[in-house]
Formats: C-alpha cells, structure tokens, sequence
C-alpha cells in the first residue's frame, strides 16, 4: 500500500495541484488524486486548463485576430481578406492545453508529488480510498487532506444540456462549425467570452440574462460601458428575462421565455444555445459529509478562512469552498494551505483577489466596487480616466474604456480599481500591488509611469481622485 | 513693438516636460506661459514615441497577417498576402499626432496657460525675448523652467540631407525604401529597423558596439537578437560606418575585422543618440553650469542661475519622456511652494522592439554593486499560459533581490506586449517591495503578470510552474 502520506490532495485543479507542488516542496510527502480522463490518460489541470480558462483564452486570441484581421486593419493601411479555419483554430487551442496539462505532469514529477489517476472517497481524517478507472480500489494513508474538488456547470431548470446543440461552457469550446444563430443563457464573464468569439467568427449572438444588467458583482459604471461596447459589436441583449423552456427541433433549439417580473412568455429559434448561468461546488461522491465536513447551504465546503474545515486534517482550497470561483484565488488558498500544514504562516488576503473578463475590450476589477462602498457605509472618492485621451491607446487603434480608481475619502488609501479597455488584466495588477502595500492614490500619482503605455490611464484616474488629472 | 508680456513662471519648450510642468502650474493657480518653436508636444508627440508606435503597431499587424498568409498560422485565420497601403498607415499615424497637438493644445488652454509661438531666446536670467511670425516679443518672469529637449545626433561624416536621415525623417517617408542601413543598433534603431523590415524592406544594421542595445544586459537583449535573424535583419557589430557612396545608394563602413564594405541602401537611417538642445536659445547670456553635455540641476531641479530650473532631456539620461514629465510636475509644485524633491527609486524604461524589454530598477551586474550577494529568479513565458495562448512564448520576466533581506532591486523583462508590466514593476520597486510581497500578490489567472510571481518564488527557491 502507498503512502503513508503527510498530504492527499483531490482533485487536480489549479487549486490542488499547486497545494501538491507546495506540500512537496516543504517536503510533505504528498499525492493528487485526478479523475479527469483524456483518451483514457490522466488530465489534470482541472477546469481551468482543460475546459476553462486556458482553452477558451486561446480561441478569445485567435478569434479576435480574425476579427483584427477582417474589420479593423484596413484603417491603418494593411488591405487583407481573411477566411476561417476552424479545425486549424481548435488545432491551436488543442496544443495549448495538451501542453499545459503535459506541464502538470512534469511539475508532479519534477516536485516528487505522487499522482493517482481515479476518483478520491474520503473514508476519513486519514484515509482516501480511490477508485482507479478500472473499478479497482485502494486505500491511501493519510495526515492531511485537502479537498480541491471545485465546481461543476449550473444546470437550468427546463433546459437539458445534450452539448450537441444545448450546451454548457465545455461544449462550446468545441463546436465543428460556427453556428449561424448562438444564444447565451446568463450575461456573465463566461457567458459573454464565449459570446465573443463565435460573434467574431460570424454567428449572430443573443445574450438573456434574468437580472436587469449584465456581469452582476462587476462595477456599475464599467458593466453599463461594456454593455454599450458588447452592443455595438454585434451582440444582442435580452435582460430581466427569464428562460422557463428549450427544446431541441429539426431546424435547432427553441427557447422559451418571459420577462423575468412575469409576463407574456415568447419564444426565440437559435442553432446552438450555451447555457452558463454559473457553476456550483462539486462534492459529489466525495464522502465529505459522511466524513462529518460542514457543507454550506450553496453546497460549499466550510472553512475558518483559513482553509480549515471543522474536521481537523481536513482541508478545502478552490471552487468548492467559499469565495469567488476563479483559479488563482484557488492557488493563493493552495500555497497558504501547504504552507500551515507545514506548519508556517500561509495567508490568503481575500480583500485584494483581481478578476479578469477576457474579451475585448477587457475588463479587470480589484477591491472593492462603488456599490460595496456605498451599501457599507464607507466615505470616499473616485478619479477616472478614458483611454481616448491615452497616446498609447491611440498608437494601438484603442478607444474604447477607462480606469476608475476608488479612494478612501478620509485617508486617500485605494480601495478598488476597475478597468474596462485593453489590456486591462495586465494593467490592475500594479494596482493589486499597490493595495497589498496599503497605497494611497497618492503613492500610485507619484509612480513613474513610463510613456508611452496603457498604464499611465491607470496614474491619471489615480490624480483623478485628487481632482488633478493632467491629461485631459 | 509688441507689449511686453510678464508672469509668474515661463516655460521654454511644450514637449512632455515642458507641457505638464505648464498644466500642473494652471491647476496649481500660477501665473503661467510656455513658449514652443515648432508644434505642441514636442519629440515625443511629434517625430517620437507616438509615431513610431503607431508605424511600430501596423508593421507589427502586418507581418502578423504576412506570417499567416504564408500558411504559417498556428491560429486558423487563412488568407491571402495582405498588401500594404504606406500611404494609409501614414495617415493614419498624422491623424494621431494631429489629434494629439490639437489635445496638448486643448489642455494648455483648460489650464489657462497661453502659448506663445516662436523661437525663445534670453536675454537675462528673468527675461527672454520670442521671436513670433508678428515680430519680438519680450517674456518677462519671475522663474523660468528650460525644457528645450534634445536632437539627433548628426555624424560629421554622414550628414543629414538626401537619403540620409533621422528618425524623424523614416517617419514619414512617402514610400517604403527596398533597402535601408540602420547606423546605431541603440533602441530607436532597433525599434525603427524592425518596423521596416516587417514592412518589407531589407535593413542592415551597423553598430560600433560588440553587440545591439548595448545598455541592456545580454540575456535581455537575446530574444530580440534571436527575432532579428527571424526577419531577416542583418546585424554587424563592431562594425563602424564610413561615409556614403558617390551614388549615395549605399552605407560605406568597416567591418569588425578591417576590411571595408558597401551595403546597398535606398536611406541610411542614422539613429546614435540624441543630444541636449543647448544652442541657439542664449544659454550663454546666462551662463549655466554644465554637467557634461547637459545642464546641471540639483534633485529640486534648479540650475545654477536662481529662479531657473531645467528638466526634461536638457538635464540628462535617462532621456525619457515619463521623467521629463514627473520632474515638470514636480518644479511645478516647486514653483507653488510645495515640498518636492526627486526621490523616484526607479525610472522604467522600455524598448519597443520585438518583442518588447523592460527594465525597471538594476540589473543584476548593477544590483552586485550594492549588496554583496544577490538572488535572481527568472520565469519564461513558455511556462506562462496567457503566453501560450498569445503565441507570445519567447522571453522572461527576472527578479533582482538583495540576498539578506530580499528587497527587490531590479525587476526586467522580455516578451510580447511586456510594456504594460512595467508600471507593475516600477510600483513594486518604489514602495520597497521583499521577494514575498510580490509572491504574496494575488495576480490574475491567466495573464502575463502571473510570470512575476514566479519569478519572485523562484528567487525564493519555490516556482510552482517550472
């Protein structure tokens, strides 16, 4: 029998795998246990690299320089018509995620972390059984667990996703042809990415969400813009409407909707829908409860926040816990997590997590929005700075988008930023930085931007809380 | 004679320096005019940075789609060779710079700052005489800030004029040259050389140096060397320039082992630096002191003469725009009564070439200098997911940090679109970030910033992606 093991981990996600890669590092003897299954080998990776981030970022980049190619080079002097190959973009995406998961692998063997290929059952504290592929079963020693299960797709109440014409985020990674008509259930980051690269390769796109705007959690002042940018591009939005039917036909699938305050129902044709109105913790088969872990109401894992759960030795990172769903909150809960069982002073600093929504524009937000500050009580003030009056911008053929930044009215200290424009997700993370550092908007003003970049936007919006930008 | 005009504080020059300084004294309250000979903006706006980004983006579109055109297209967009519109691009980039003067002109006007346009010239340290296209008129002022910039450096031997010419010139050529020799391998050689080779012109490079961009470190400058070859530049270090030939068709220089060699070239693009603009605007009347080549000026800015002060590439390396700025807002202050002083702890700088060099705080060798022992950690981009999904795989990002107590000395980097980390960089050098704060940062999944992580854990002895 294997092990005994200082730490198993389920689950070979962004969270899991880098708690393996940590705990190994501060010589735990460590296993990951994966299920997931690519021509009958292991994948890890988890959503993110096989059927989440990773894949859908390669076809967001080669979609939009399809749609850099098609629409926008003409104004600057390069006259070129380009076509679509989608076997050749899904070769693309293919590549980059085989390697990336072969990187996995590589890191487990270069770390000395065990990988198991099966599915993980706590039995408890200190045993995981795994189930291989092949039904066999063995028992894993253990003094540490950690549960790094993440999430699984929403299913919608009245639709059934086939992923042949309904279908989740998964199946719409991998359509054979560009569908003429896609409709989109749920105007959330996913939703509106995926919406973005078939709009780009020519499907006509609709986008229902139930709520009354687009990207709920997202900054009111940037949602409304990127509605206004999404809109101009092409796609349609049907809000505060709420989907009750979809059945698959001869000529495609059949929406059923009505408003979402009640109403008249109607009904909406469309070749391919993608349902992505959320994910919801995956625990599923994992023996959790029965182990005697607290689970949430939402079906979330429990924890002290700091990865405990109630049940000592037990350990929850990722999706499956509380927090937002994204992969490198996963891995920052999964470096601390490794580092107190190891017994060192990990911590995971929840108020300053960046979130980045890949279209294009981009948008990128850390901190806190001006809604949170309004509904908490909280004094402060905002400076903001469009990316028309930005050189950079403009060397680049961008115009679309600002930066705003909010600021502590009494102490000046940045609470929140939140970008829409291009290459908004490399741009937040100076102000992420800043707010590790407890930054004034001051101390960001009185930072040499160099010239000519996107960044300067982010030191105007900064003068901006001051009421002294420069550059407009 | 026109009335004399009199205010508080003169500016002499609207490039960034000079301009900010102005819009920082208009919001500040004082009393302000600028004088500029040619249009608002200065280098920068008008024959820098701005157009050469602009020709940098098209020529960096336009071998993009030449590459997929060719059947080379990892991504799936298939098509025919694109054709190039020179004149379009061009255009293109004049609307930008167009609309930029007219911006910088706008916000001299928001901040109530008059321009007065003309050569300045002085005649005392409180006094300066313009001559405008109505005739003289004379500035008087309580401070005066010089912000005159620089120039490209000319080569007595190959002087601007025919089909040699600056940088300047080789933005805004009409038609794109078959062949073009590129004098000096430093960053606006290199930046401009690269352009025009993916337009399709064929560039020799020649630089005097062992080896291109010679003030960036060799590990840095290694990914640009290797794309170079890619494009087919020719690069021939040590190599010295001559003159041109009779026909004025080619570069005449000697190699790096003696022998003398012709290299075909339609334009000679001399590109060996840039030098303060020091004459023709009276420095002599005033007789400030010199530092080299440069003016001198003390961390406040201020010259030798009292009630002067000089910024901007007038004052020395590094000769960059965002320093020029910082120090025109912070005389501005100055000016007001506020307390400034320069305490930047870093000035990035960035090299737009293919791919991209940043470099913000010291380099290793620098960094040996001043503590004794050092840690580096360096991550490639080929373990970077975002860079894989970009096709944006060659390059790094490395972290200096003192040994002992893991202060972050240096951060640089090389690689597609690397430009937008620099601030990312900057910031963390200038509130004296530890190896741990910046492995400590969350930074967003997947994107390029995620290599600065790394290489901050890797420094630490634990990189989880490679």
């Amino acid at each position: 029998m294997p092990g005994p093991y200082d730490v198993v981990v389920i689950g070979g996600g962004p969270g899991g795998y880098n708690a393996a890669i940590r705990a190994a590092q501060l010589g735990l003897k460590t296993a990951c246990i994966e299920k997931r299954a690519v021509k009958d080998a292991v994948a890890f990776g988890g959503t993110c690299l096989n059927v989440g981030c990773i894949p859908s970022k390669a076809l967001l980049f080669a979609s939009e320089r399809f749609e850099d190619a098609s629409k926008h080079f003409a104004s600057i002097g390069i006259k070129v018509t380009p076509e679509i190959d989608l076997p050749g973009m899904m070769g693309h995406k293919e590549r980059t995620v085989d390697q990336l998961v072969k990187g996995v692998s590589f890191l487990f063997k270069k770390n000395k972390v065990d990988p198991y290929f099966g599915t993980g059952r706590i039995v408890s504290a200190t045993q995981v059984e795994l189930t291989g592929p092949d039904g066999t079963k063995e028992t894993l020693e253990t003094k540490n667990i950690i549960i790094a299960t993440g999430s699984e797709v929403m299913p919608l109440p009245g639709v059934t996703v086939d992923e042949k014409v309904i279908v989740s985020s998964t199946g719409i990674l991998s359509l054979s042809e560009v569908p003429k008509r896609l409709t989109v259930i749920g105007a959330g980051i996913i939703g509106l990415e995926l919406g973005s690269v078939w709009r780009r390769l020519g499907a006509e796109v609709t986008v229902i969400e139930y709520l009354d705007r687009i990207v709920p959690g997202v900054d009111g002042d940037v949602a409304k813009e990127f509605q206004k940018i999404l809109t101009r591009q092409g796609i349609k939005f049907k809000l505060a409407t709420k989907v009750t039917k979809a059945e698959p036909g001869a000529s495609g699938v059949t929406v059923t909707m009505e408003p979402a305050a009640g109403g008249a129902a109607e009904t909406l044709e469309t070749d391919i829908l993608l349902v992505c109105i959320g994910r919801r913790p995956f625990i599923e088969g994992l023996g959790a409860k029965e182990a005697g872990v607290a689970i949430d109401k939402r079906g979330r894992v429990e924890t002290d926040g700091h990865g405990r759960t109630n049940v000592p030795g037990i350990w929850v990172v990722g999706d499956v816990t509380t927090g937002p769903m994204l992969a490198h909150k996963a891995e920052d809960e999964a470096m601390a997590v490794a580092e107190l069982i190891a017994g060192k002073a990990g911590h995971v600093n929840y108020d300053v997590i960046p979130s980045v929504v890949y279209t294009h524009p981009e948008v990128a937000s850390v901190g806190k929005t001006e809604d949170e500050l309004k509904a908490a009580g909280v004094a402060y003030k905002t400076g903001k700075f469009p990316f028309t009056a930005n050189a950079r911008a403009k060397t680049v053929a961008e115009k679309d988008g600002f930066v705003k930044i909010i600021a502590d009215a009494k102490t000046d200290r940045v609470l929140g930023c939140h970008i829409i424009g291009p290459e908004a997700g490399n741009l937040i993370m100076e102000v992420a930085v800043a707010m590790e550092f407890g930054a004034s908007s001051e101390d960001i003003a009185r930072t040499c931007h160099p010239h000519p970049t996107l960044t300067e936007g982010v030191r105007q919006a900064a003068l901006g809380v001051d009421n002294r930008i420069m550059q407009m | 004679m026109k009335k004399d005009m009199i205010c508080k504080l003169l500016i002499i020059g609207t490039g960034p320096g000079g301009y900010i300084a102005a819009i920082r004294a208009g919001q500040l309250g004082i009393d302000t005019v600028i004088v500029e000979a040619k249009k608002a903006g200065g280098t920068c706006l008008n024959v820098g940075c701005i157009p050469s980004k602009a020709l940098i983006h098209a020529a960096e579109e336009y071998e993009k789609v030449l590459h997929y055109a060719e059947g080379k297209s990892p991504l799936g967009i298939g098509l025919a060779a694109p054709t190039l519109d020179l004149g379009r691009t061009i255009a293109w980039k004049d609307d930008i710079v167009r609309r930029l003067n007219n911006g910088v002109a706008g916000l001299l006007k928001k901040a109530k700052v008059p321009v007065v346009h003309g050569w300045a010239r002085f005649k005392d340290g409180k006094t300066v005489e313009v001559e405008t296209e109505t005739g003289p008129q004379i500035v008087r002022a309580e401070t005066v800030i010089i912000a005159t910039g620089s120039a490209p450096i000319e080569l007595p031997f190959l002087p601007f004029g025919g089909n040699v010419i600056s940088s300047t010139e080789a933005l805004a050529l009409k038609t794109l040259p078959a062949t073009m020799a590129v004098v000096g391998g430093g960053y606006i050689g290199l930046e401009l050389g690269i352009a025009f080779a993916k337009l399709g012109t064929k560039v020799t490079v020649v630089e005097a140096e062992s080896r291109v961009l010679p003030l960036y470190d060799a590990e840095l400058t290694r990914p640009v060397m290797k794309r170079l070859a890619d494009l087919g530049v020719a690069v021939l270090t040590g190599a010295k320039a001559k003159g041109v030939s009779a026909k004025g068709d080619a570069l005449l220089i000697s190699t790096a082992d003696g022998a003398d060699e012709k290299i075909a070239a339609e334009k000679i693009l001399v590109t060996v630096g840039r030098k303060p603009v020091t004459e023709g605007w009276g420095l002599e009347e005033i007789d400030l002191d010199m530092a080299g080549r440069f003016i001198k000026i003390d961390d406040q800015c201020r010259t030798s003469m009292r009630g002067i002060y000089a910024i901007g590439d007038v004052t020395g390396e590094p000769m960059l725009a965002h320093r020029a700025m910082a120090q025109g807002e912070m005389v501005a202050e100055i000016v007001a009564g506020h307390k400034r002083s320069w305490d930047k702890r870093c000035i990035p700088a960035i090299c737009f070439t293919d791919p991209e060099i940043v470099s913000a705080g010291l380099s290793p060798d620098e960094a040996r200098k001043v503590s004794p022992e050092i840690k580096i950690g360096q991550f490639p981009f080929s373990a970077n997911g975002r860079a894989m999904t970009k096709l944006a795989e060659d390059g790094w990002v490395r972290v200096v940090a003192r040994a002992d107590n893991h202060l972050v000395l240096g951060i640089q980097a090389v690689g597609v679109g690397v430009s937008e980390l620099s601030t990312s960089f900057g910031l963390a050098i200038e509130m004296g970030a530890r190896l741990e704060d910046i492995a400590g940062t969350i930074h967003a999944h997947p994107t390029q910033g995620e290599g600065f992580q790394e290489a901050a854990l890797k420094a630490l002895g634990h990189a989880l992606h490679i």
